[in-house]
């Protein structure tokens, strides 16, 4: 982009052809560059093929305005999650407690507002940033706690996560007594209705937080920080990252996108429970991998993770479409995640063939054994 | 100090005792009713289905892998083994019914033991998503009815106690299969502790190139280990649908993750290599036994998954810390370096 700006002070048709040629090339570039990722181009393809698909099958039901809008509404809650735990993964680890902080964090909002509107409605609904504020306030609060966890007192990511998804959930349980509340700002759900011309705000917001997040990745030193660590945790601290913080950075990043995806549950619903969500645990981790994540850690995209939460997404309501059961879509979502790990290995091996016996492919073919290594010297 | 360390084992089960003895102790001093033969037989009870599954998954984590199938292997393939017999209204006796469990879930486990040592893919992705498959299978081509009644060999079972004594405040009984759990728990220790395949497990989760490369046919091996998990949670699953005395597909589902806890709670160690029979009954016991403190204290139950957590953190917590500094103390050059990274980090 900066590249437009540096031929402004040329002058004559010298500059446009100039312009147009930079601009070309960077065009070029940055497309070439987002589909040579794996996850980007594997998943664009998936999903074109399977829109296609649920397309020519049911093109009434599916290409209707209201199943595009049902899809662009149900998809950031998950896809907002999928891309914290993507962050987690990113330096090796795994954030097993996100669906129970954003449960937290919109049992937290639903219990405030609930208590400020008993007396007075108007009031409730007037502090309605603040109560935002406050749910993401309980995310972060909750990822700098795993964040701490994982890298001061030094517990595995996996079970340190376990940990605080069973006690932030049980606390969950315990306040709402395992009951659903009800209650959340109007202006929330009438934000969760709105729409900018065909596209519903929550999408919106999906769509920003993944340009922040990818930004944050791909161009702050934070984000090469978080790929080193994940990469290399030893070269890392040898070449001076602290992987401390750099780990309690992204924790607690992951923390606040589970609350901002605890605001979006009360948009899409003004309820809120300690169980809302459960199978989305499991899901998001599906969708981080589909997406392109390494689970060991060191290489992970955004476009892939939201292109893979899309194209979870249109498989779900097309099989809805379809009038095809929620447990075949179980079968589907399986099979997806299998057979795209499968073929991933298959591409690797040849790669190998070509390229002969490099240290990346040797690292590759080893996978396991690496990240059981790598993770047991972070222990 | 050389019995002292004996004595809290490999893997801090002593420490574990301990926290159970004290659990244990200061419960009865609290409440009186929770020392009885009642409550221990009820412990028991309840700890028989968890039991089985933790040691289930004891096995993958031995062998440096995390299986999150198991709930759905086991009530899969003990429904599915419910379902043939009450729809072909023909009643084979238990045998015959744990021995079709077992040949389901060992099917099952097959196909994750191939995926996983075929392809070389993290074991937690593939398992997320053959669990998916399986349950979704077991749904829509099986049934997604609820069996409110069992064979009538399986009912029988339901009903016999081994021990059956008088008390003062009503009858204590020990369900029949708190047998099962005991003796797949002696099972699997000697497999572990005996055996060629139990020692490659550790080898396994200790270093796999190592493994590899000690004459160990790892392939083999991983795909034996999770034939053998199918197998061992189909067993349990049998014995919940036995215990509940009805047949539901989407029970024990959803449960994976506190079964880990359990396990990991008894000292094994999510990388592999580490891990043992003694630790994991203790760790599920103290789960179960915690669960029972709190209803008799007069704690909702919905503390027990908060507390479960906290007694996680701690757990491990402590062990991270100890391993940290034990790790400090090792004056060999490469390992100091990386055990003591952060502080090496200030100096330099």
């Amino acid at each position: 982009m900066k590249t437009e700006q540096a031929p402004r002070a040329q002058s004559g048709a010298n500059s446009f052809a100039d312009l147009n040629n930079r601009l070309g090339r960077t065009v070029a570039d940055a497309v070439g560059r987002t589909l040579r990722d794996r996850g980007v181009s594997r998943m664009l393809i998936a999903l074109v093929v399977a829109f296609a698909f649920f397309a020519v099958m049911r093109p009434r039901i599916f290409l209707g305005p209201i199943n595009m809008q049902n899809i662009m509404v149900a998809a950031p809650e998950v896809g907002v999650i999928a891309i914290a735990m993507m962050l987690a993964m990113l330096t090796g680890g795994i954030d097993l407690s996100l669906v129970s902080i954003a449960n937290l964090s919109a049992v937290t909002m639903s219990t405030l507002f609930t208590m400020m509107a008993a007396s007075n409605p108007a009031f409730g609904e007037s502090m309605t940033v603040p109560i935002i504020l406050m749910g993401l306030l309980v995310g972060t609060a909750c990822g700098l706690l795993n964040g701490l966890l994982i890298s001061i007192v030094g517990i595995t990511p996996i079970l340190a996560t376990l940990a605080t998804m069973q006690i932030l959930n049980g606390i969950a349980i315990v306040w709402t007594g395992g009951k659903t509340l009800y209650g959340a700002p109007a202006a929330l759900t009438v934000f969760g209705k709105t729409a900018l011309g065909p596209v519903p705000m929550l999408f919106i917001v999906f769509l920003l937080v993944a340009i922040v997040i990818a930004t944050v990745v791909r161009s702050t030193a934070l984000g090469r920080k978080l790929e080193l660590q994940g990469a290399n945790p030893v070269a890392a601290r040898f070449s001076g990252i602290p992987s401390r913080s750099v780990l309690i950075a992204s924790y607690t990043l992951g923390g606040l996108l589970a609350g901002l995806a605890g605001v979006l549950f009360l948009c899409r619903n003004p309820t809120a429970s300690a169980d809302y969500g459960a199978s989305y645990v499991l899901l998001v981790i599906v969708i981080a991998v589909l997406g392109g994540t390494n689970p060991n850690g060191g290489f992970a995209t955004v476009a892939g993770v939201v292109l893979a939460t899309l194209t979870l997404q249109v498989v779900s309501s097309g099989f809805t479409a379809l009038r095809l059961s929620p447990y075949q879509y179980s079968i589907a979502q399986g099979v997806i995640l299998v057979v795209v790990m499968i073929l991933d290995t298959i591409d690797w091996s040849r790669f190998k063939r070509k390229r002969g016996p490099a240290t990346e492919s040797a690292s590759l073919q080893t996978t396991q054994v690496g990240s059981i290594k790598k993770e047991k010297e972070q222990e | 100090m050389q019995l002292l360390r004996k004595l809290r084992g490999a893997n801090n089960e002593g420490s574990l005792v301990l926290v159970l003895l004290a659990v244990v102790i200061g419960m009865s001093l609290l409440n009186p009713v929770f020392f009885t033969v009642n409550t221990a037989f009820s412990i028991l009870r309840a700890a028989t289905v968890p039991m089985i599954l933790a040691l289930a998954v004891l096995l993958v984590i031995i062998s440096g892998g995390i299986d999150v199938s198991f709930p759905v292997v086991a009530i899969g393939s003990a429904y599915t083994a419910v379902t043939i017999c009450l729809k072909t209204g023909f009643d084979p006796g238990l045998p015959a019914i744990f021995l079709m469990a077992m040949v389901i879930g060992g099917l099952l486990g097959l196909v994750n033991g191939f995926v996983i040592a075929r392809f070389r893919l993290p074991t937690l992705i593939v398992t997320l998503g053959t669990q998916g498959i399986f349950f979704g299978a077991m749904l829509v081509y099986g049934c997604t009815r609820y069996y409110p009644s069992l064979p009538d060999s399986m009912a029988a079972l339901s009903a016999v106690n081994v021990i059956d004594i008088p008390t003062d405040t009503g009858r204590a009984y020990l369900h029949v299969l708190v047998l099962l759990s005991i003796a797949i728990a002696v099972i699997i220790w000697a497999v572990l502790k005996f055996t060629m395949f139990g020692r490659s497990l550790y080898a396994i989760g200790g270093d796999v190139e190592g493994a590899r490369r000690a004459g160990i046919r790892v392939v083999r091996t991983q795909l034996l280990i999770y034939v053998l998990v199918g197998m061992v949670a189909a067993i349990g699953g049998v014995a919940y649908v036995v215990m509940s005395r009805s047949a539901n597909p989407q029970d024990l589902v959803g449960g994976e993750l506190d079964i880990i806890a359990a396990v990991v709670l008894g000292g094994a160690s999510i990388f592999g290599g580490r891990g043992s029979v003694g630790g994991t009954v203790i760790g599920v016991l103290l789960i179960q036994v915690i669960n029972n403190s709190l209803l008799l204290v007069g704690v909702p139950s919905a503390w027990l998954r908060a507390a479960v957590g906290l007694l996680l953190i701690l757990g491990v917590g402590i062990q991270a810390i100890t391993a940290r500094r034990s790790a400090q103390r090792i004056h060999s050059v490469d390992d100091a370096v990386v055990a003591t990274g952060p502080e090496l980090e200030k100096v330099s």
